[in-house]
């Protein structure tokens, strides 16, 4: 094959490859921490009543512990775990999200630190895909590329790169891709740094240094305001809007941000958790309102249409008017809550860590509409695709039956 | 047919026989040579290494037969930690698509040699578990004692597991060998407090070698944490060792040798100090340095800095920073110097640290004399 004919095959593969992930983008798949745009909310009207005997599509048992959430990808379900007495076996599984058999595993060996604090994991990021390629970041602060298959495309070993990249009480950063870049934001309190790097090839395209601050909160993607575009990055200093394309910054904003929930996107505003929390105007860049009861506690909060759900560490879901955080309602959950809330439908779903699933009505009024348990754990986000739930304890991966 | 014409179709046979085995042997070579070369490549990856060559040769190296497998185990002996994944990522693929072909018997002889790579015997190990288990099961009870701390573990655990229909006094014996041979702390510590329920009380600390003595400091201010860069006149003459006469003796009653700058010199937030130990090492050479602490932590050893770490309150696991130093035979100083900051939070109290010396595997290695030994 003539050097030309290589360059037209690389071209025409790479093509395909992108015309493949924005039709994967189209369907209805999860491919990210709170799913699409890292919004947390699907129009899917999800099942509303199930237990271990009832409504249940499968379960999977997995090979090891993890906080991370499972991702749809296709007709893939795909999780991450960690094993071993040293926590330094990485699993990537993907299951047919059919039958919930498993299609393949790959295993690494983590190449960073793997020390944790008992309620996270070295598997605490959720993966996130473009359509066409997984990519996985665990708390050893390494990074695989896999495609479909689980054929490894490349991997960055950030922590040997950055030889003090890491915290000893877990890294629970998601990576994501934006625009053909996946961002990577590792805040610890030794070589901090955000990364944007190609998701075809694994190269640097930019990196920029971080305060030396540990948080746990993940990049968010937003529009710049010129329409490209860009990543939200937060820790407890406050938030900064970077450009995907080159790293640069375009706005910083100075804050108290909580360092383990992620800030919201909606309607205009980023909600911040900040003592509560302050609605901030996209287009300024200036505090539109705060509300104190919205307290997150290590969720994220969700906001949807015109609403906004936090859960609170008393374990206490809070609703507001999103236009100007007006109180809807306060619920007291059962239990204590590590798991994001996300928006199906018209109810907020609730995963509670001791295996209580609450769906909240997202109305006026808000209300517990149903209460549903299942054995085991559960510290990860739900994810939902074509209007089954799938729910990640340590050792198991549930598939809640479309309704 | 004469005896002439008898020798020349012998001879052509023989000649016929032996070009056959040699274009084998060849077609051999050729097969596991090739693959050998592509696992190499993959083991040597650096950040340099363009990715999509090593995402080709790992795709090669999926598809390759069987024999070619163990020579291609070899290959993690030279591994970088990235390439160890690269390797993996091939031969986990070769080994699912090859199955049943990959022999049972020629896995268990690879895992069962411990002059191989220890990462290529856990990969063998964790494919034979899955296609001959037993087998897998019965391999490890030759590896009680093996340089790969995976398989060392398992093996330690088929231990403990024949214990559960001993009487007491052989299960007693049984989990005496296996603390003799846990390196994972995890383990060592469920032994002993085995032990301990059965009437054999083991001082924890001692077990897993945590040094317990040493002469600590007054404080030194740390505010704003600037002491952590701070040459104070402990370390400021270095090598040459500090006089500690006016330091404090502390010796840690904690269960695991943690020593409690708290409670041996003042609760105080932004403040550091330093403390020193003497230990035995019955030879010269390496040996690793194991600190743990939520605090910042210096370690320097016979005046010559092995580590520093400016983390604070993160974690305080055992062994949470390991580093290789140089010691003598006989006796060697060991300094440390952990850092406390301003953190109001409660679980922010805490200034402490916990350090041993080990082989490469977590042996304990130094020894300090008695109190009432002491010079």
């Amino acid at each position: 094959m003539s050097r030309r004919q290589q360059t037209w095959s690389t071209t025409g593969i790479m093509t395909l490859m992108a015309v493949a992930g924005a039709a994967a983008a189209a369907r209805a798949d999860w491919l990210e921490f709170l799913g699409p745009r890292g919004s947390g909310v699907v129009p899917d009207a999800i099942r509303r009543t199930w237990s271990p005997t009832e409504g249940i599509a499968w379960k999977a048992e997995l090979p090891g512990k993890g906080a991370s959430s499972p991702i749809v990808v296709g007709d893939l379900v795909v999780v991450t775990a960690s094993s071993g007495p040293r926590q330094d076996r990485l699993h990537i599984i993907a299951h047919d999200a059919a039958t919930g058999e498993r299609r393949w595993e790959r295993i690494f060996w983590a190449t960073g630190r793997t020390f944790c604090h008992p309620t996270s994991a070295v598997a605490a990021g959720t993966p996130a895909s473009d359509g066409t390629r997984i990519v996985a970041l665990f708390s050893s602060c390494d990074l695989f590329a896999l495609d479909l298959d689980g054929r490894l495309l490349w991997q960055r070993n950030l922590a040997i790169e950055h030889p003090r990249a890491g915290n000893d009480v877990g890294m629970g950063t998601s990576p994501r891709i934006i625009d053909g870049t996946v961002v990577v934001q590792i805040d610890c309190q030794g070589d901090a740094f955000a990364t944007g790097i190609d998701v075809a090839t694994g190269a640097d395209r930019w990196i920029v240094p971080r305060d030396k601050i540990a948080s746990w909160s993940s990049p968010l993607p937003q529009p710049l305001p010129d329409g490209g575009a860009g990543v939200l990055l937060q820790n407890p200093n406050g938030l900064e809007l970077r450009s995907v394309a080159d790293g640069r910054l375009v706005w910083s904003w100075k804050g108290d941000c909580s360092g383990i929930p992620t800030t919201a996107a909606g309607d205009g505003r980023l909600y911040a958790p900040v003592d509560g929390i302050v609605a901030v105007k996209q287009s300024s860049v200036d505090p539109a309102w705060k509300q104190p009861k919205l307290s997150c506690g290590m969720a994220s909060p969700v906001a949807f249409g015109d609403g906004l759900a936090c859960i609170n560490r008393a374990g206490v879901l809070v609703m507001a008017d999103a236009a100007d955080g007006g109180l809807r309602g306060q619920i007291r959950l059962a239990g204590s809550f590590w798991a994001s809330p996300i928006v199906a439908g018209d109810v907020v779903v609730a995963t509670g860590k001791e295996g209580k699933t609450f769906l909240v009505s997202t109305g006026a009024d808000p209300a517990i509409v149903a209460e549903n348990e299942l054995p085991g754990t559960f510290t990860a986000t739900p994810a939902v695709a074509g209007g089954s739930l799938y729910l990640r304890s340590e050792s198991e991966l549930w598939k809640i039956a479309a309704p | 047919m004469n005896r002439i014409a008898s020798c020349c179709i012998a001879s052509f046979l023989l000649a016929s026989l032996l070009a056959i085995g040699g274009t084998s042997r060849a077609a051999l070579a050729a097969e596991v040579g090739e693959p050998r070369a592509q696992a190499e490549f993959l083991a040597l990856a650096t950040a340099a290494t363009p990715q999509a060559d090593l995402a080709a040769a790992a795709d090669r190296l999926a598809a390759i037969p069987a024999a070619a497998v163990i020579p291609a185990l070899d290959a993690f002996a030279a591994a970088t930690p990235g390439g160890a994944n690269w390797l993996r990522s091939g031969l986990d693929r070769a080994a699912s698509r090859l199955g049943g072909e990959l022999a049972p018997a020629a896995l268990a002889a690879f895992v069962a040699d411990p002059t191989r790579p220890p990462r290529g015997r856990v990969l063998a190990f964790s494919w034979l578990q899955e296609r001959a288990p037993d087998a897998a099961a019965t391999l490890l009870d030759g590896l009680l004692d093996d340089p790969a701390l995976d398989l060392r573990r398992e093996a330690v655990e088929r231990l403990l597991e024949s214990a559960a229909s001993q009487p007491d006094a052989a299960a007693r014996d049984i989990h005496r060998q296996a603390l003799a041979a846990a390196r994972d702390v995890d383990q060592v510590e469920r032994i002993v407090g085995w032990l301990a329920e059965h009437g054999d009380k083991l001082d924890v600390a001692d077990v897993l070698g945590f040094v317990r003595q040493w002469r600590v400091s007054d404080a030194f201010d740390n505010a704003g944490g600037a002491g952590f860069a701070m040459s104070y006149p402990p370390e400021s003459a270095l090598p040459s060792l500090p006089d500690t006469t006016a330091w404090t003796p502390v010796a840690s009653t904690d269960r695991q040798g943690a020593i409690d700058l708290n409670a041996a010199i003042v609760k105080k937030k932004g403040v550091l100090a330093y403390a020193l130990a003497e230990v035995e090492m019955p030879v010269a050479g390496p040996a690793e340095v194991r600190i743990g602490s939520p605090c910042a932590v210096s370690v320097w050893v016979n005046g010559l800095p092995v580590m520093s770490h400016e983390i604070y309150h993160a974690s305080d696991t055992i062994d949470q920073y390991v580093a290789a130093a140089e010691f003598r035979s006989g006796v060697n100083s060991v300094l440390v110097k952990c850092c406390q900051n301003e953190q109001t939070q409660p679980w922010a109290e805490d200034w402490k640290f916990q350090l041993r010396i080990t082989d490469a595997l977590g042996k304990p290695l130094a020894t300090q004399p008695r109190p009432e030994q002491k010079r």
